[in-house]
């Protein structure tokens, strides 16, 4: 067919050439010549065209598998309902079983205080703190978000708020305001809601100096240097109505300032390490344990030192990966006691816990904590410390503990955990604790 | 006022001078803004090619990289759910929030497809916005170049000339690489293939190729034995020539595949960086394609 068209437009042209020009015999060759040049031309002309025909048909064919996508697709559903605009909700349900060899009704860790959330769960089949978070961006500006913890307490079930706080969206230079409540940026853990950490207790640390977690009702400032290496400063400010601080302030009742640096080495390993220094002057704040009355006031600062290591074979943390982490607490209490009549006090409790995680396959970690602390409380008059119940034995508390979690998705975790606690001399407990986790709704990202 | 001003001017005769800086999510979007950019942007790859996008932890290398960025150029479509989201609140950074200046989100420029039709946990990781493995197909990558090369104009206008010179020329050399690989891949038209995670849509349906199993009875959960002997008897009935596995993922049901039955076990880059000749975008195609017709001998 092509061939056929060729010849015919060959045949054409030299026609159309013959009948143009007068044919001379001398010029009989050059004619010769000049067709087959012609000739050669326009095969090559054609032969482009053909080229030309064999890329559209190419093209038209990448269209087409592109069209075939399209006509494939349903086209998207924008379904205007008048709920689109509504937070990411998501609930965190937990229950537990606990088992102690001594009895838990006796429970003191030498040297500190138990108040607010401190001590042990209950005993037997337990429902945990169901956690319910609201998060959405409020408006072009702002980011807000919500915690509430609903736990049982004595017979009665109590809501919590954890946290309520509107937060800057990308305020710019690396700059974010916070302000309401939030978990105070002190240290590794404290800044994660319960459910993520990596054993079902708290460590003893974080037991005995903040009642499990420290809070702030304030702003918190942070700011991102603009540097190759993770650099952040920030600070916050407080009503200091959280334990440990206590009572009114008409203005800042409690301030913390923090820095936090970190990095990858290589692709398999990162860290992060921060300070982290928090005062407050609480008031009246409950001291001691059991029925103790005695209270504190004054001067209260805590420190904190936290390091936190992690290696994921390629950078790919869902295979293998293994963390290491580790926090020490500094607290310093300078002022008085009262209990009726008041006597001068200066305690210092200190300690902290080191923990490492290993996911070894798949949907499988275990891990293993060692918790320390220690302490010296120095009173004017010692019954007041006496009257505090504070078990001033001398003895510093430990616990080992090692767990094996099973977390079948994203959303789930079942974990086994037994501990070996010598919280306060003459009570070694082993403990165990049988505990699922799961998280329903929206799908929250994953802090460091 | 005068100094406040003189700052701004000097602020901003930096800013032009400055290379715009671009943090890629993948790989692939990191190659093409590179094909795009040249030499007036400098690029960061948050992630490799051996690396799962769905699982990236929010690192603090990551928050310094996100603070900096003029751009952001990631997939979208969920894809990086578990970690964008906090980058871009740590990150302190204007330009990267979403529908900001420096927020492009390569989904947006593509018709998704795999759009669950309902939505439930039970079903193991679905993307409720569709598979948001785009990259496996040449022709979104095309149109997601020609966005961002429009966006690249419109962040750094000082080089727009740049940009729209250098965007055409990858156009050009892109739709001539497409029909080199349509011709390649002509044999493989029609083929059966085994995945073991149904990530490959757009490859298959770019290639005319038939995915007739998948491995992975539910996305992103390991599948049962009793799933896999079904899987088995349906193979024994109409035999796959090839099973494919991205090299991100661990080979494992793919080689148990590969012991029961004659079956090709073919490993593809999926994106750059994902093997030794997969450098940029276009050895991407060149060896996902040299390697299914190998297997197809």
């Amino acid at each position: 067919m092509m061939n056929y068209n060729k010849t015919k437009i060959s045949v054409l042209i030299a026609c159309a050439i013959m009948v143009s020009n007068p044919v001379f015999a001398d010029d009989i060759t050059d004619l010769k010549e000049e067709v087959a040049q012609m000739k050669a031309d326009y095969e090559q002309r054609i032969q482009q065209l053909e080229q030309r025909l064999a890329k559209a048909e190419n093209e038209t064919k990448a269209v087409q598998t592109e069209v075939a996508v399209v006509k494939a697709t349903p086209p998207p559903k924008t379904p205007q309902r008048s709920n689109s605009f509504n937070p990411a909700i998501s609930m965190v349900l937990n229950g537990q079983f606990s088992g102690y060899s001594k009895n838990t009704d006796n429970y003191l860790l030498n040297g500190f205080s138990l108040q607010q959330e401190a001590g042990l769960a209950t005993k037997g089949f337990s429902l945990g703190e169901s956690e319910l978070t609201f998060s959405a961006n409020i408006d072009q500006i702002l980011a807000g978000q919500a915690t509430f913890a609903l736990a049982d307490e004595d017979g009665a079930t109590e809501i919590g708020i954890e946290e309520a706080f509107i937060e800057t969206l990308g305020l710019g230079h690396g700059v974010t305001l916070r302000a309401g409540r939030f978990f105070s940026p002190i240290g590794y853990l404290n800044e994660r809601h319960a459910h993520a950490w990596n054993f079902s207790d708290a460590p003893l640390i974080y037991r005995g100096l903040f009642g499990d977690q420290l809070s702030t009702d304030g702003l918190k400032l942070s700011y991102v240097l603009p540097t190759e290496q993770l650099i952040e400063l920030g600070g916050t400010v407080g009503n200091g109505n959280h334990y440990p601080g206590n009572g009114t302030h008409s203005d800042v009742g409690d301030w913390l300032v923090y820095a936090k640096t970190g990095a990858d080495i290589g692709i398999s390993h990162s860290w992060q390490a921060s300070a982290a220094y928090w005062q407050s002057t609480p008031k009246d704040r409950a001291i001691g344990n059991g029925d103790s009355a005695v209270t504190f006031s004054g001067d209260t600062d805590i420190s904190n030192l936290s390091f936190i290591y992690k290696w994921a074979p390629n950078g790919n943390p869902s295979q293998q990966n293994f963390t290491l982490l580790t926090e020490y607490f500094y607290a310093h209490d300078d002022g008085k006691l009262i209990q009726g009549g008041s006597t001068h006090y200066n305690g210092k409790q200190y300690g902290g816990y080191i923990e490492g995680i290993y996911q070894f396959i798949p949907h499988w970690r275990t891990g293993v904590r060692y918790d320390q602390l220690g302490s010296s409380l120095k009173a004017s008059n010692i019954g007041f410390i006496q009257n505090a119940n504070l078990n001033l034995s001398g003895d510093n508390p430990q616990r080992y503990s090692a767990m094996v979690e099973w977390l079948p998705s994203e959303f789930s975790r079942i974990r086994a955990q037994i501990d070996y606690d010598k919280s306060f001399t003459g009570n070694n407990d082993t403990q165990f604790f049988l505990q699922y986790t799961v998280n329903i709704g929206s799908h929250g990202a994953h802090t460091y | 006022m005068k100094k406040l001003l003189f700052i701004s001017l000097l602020l901003s005769s930096f800013s032009v001078f400055a290379d715009l800086n671009i943090f890629a999510c993948e790989p692939e979007w990191a190659s093409l803004s590179k094909e795009l950019g040249g030499d007036k942007i400098t690029i960061f790859s948050a992630t490799t090619g051996l690396q799962d996008p769905h699982h990236i932890q929010a690192r603090p290398s990551l928050i310094s990289k996100a603070r900096r960025a003029d751009l952001l150029v990631c997939t979208g479509a969920e894809l990086e759910i578990g970690w964008l989201p906090l980058l871009q609140r740590k990150s302190g950074n204007a330009n990267i929030q979403i529908g900001g200046s420096g927020y492009f989100m390569a989904t947006d420029y593509v018709r998704l497809i795999d759009i669950p039709t309902a939505l439930d946990r039970s079903q193991g990781d679905i993307h409720a916005a569709g598979n948001p493995h785009i990259q496996t197909s040449p022709v979104n990558i095309q149109l997601v170049a020609k966005a961002l090369s429009q966006r690249l104009q419109k962040l750094d206008p000082a080089n727009a000339d740049y940009y729209q010179q250098r965007g055409q020329d990858f156009m050009q050399r892109w739709s001539t690489a497409i029909e080199k690989w349509q011709q390649q891949a002509a044999p493989l038209n029609g083929i059966a293939i085994v995945v073991q995670h149904n990530s490959w849509g757009y490859l298959f349906n770019w290639l005319h190729l038939n995915k007739i199993e998948t491995l992975e009875e539910k996305p992103g959960i390991p599948p049962s034995v009793d799933y896999l002997n079904t899987v088995l008897k349906t193979l024994k009935a109409t035999p796959a020539k090839i099973v494919i596995h991205a090299a991100y993922q661990p080979s494992r049901a793919s080689d148990w595949l590969a012991e029961k039955i004659t079956i090709q076990n073919v490993t593809l880059p999926f994106t750059v960086g994902g093997d030794e000749q997969s450098q940029d975008l276009f050895s991407l195609f060149d060896d996902t394609i040299t390697r299914l017709l190998d297997a197809n001998k």
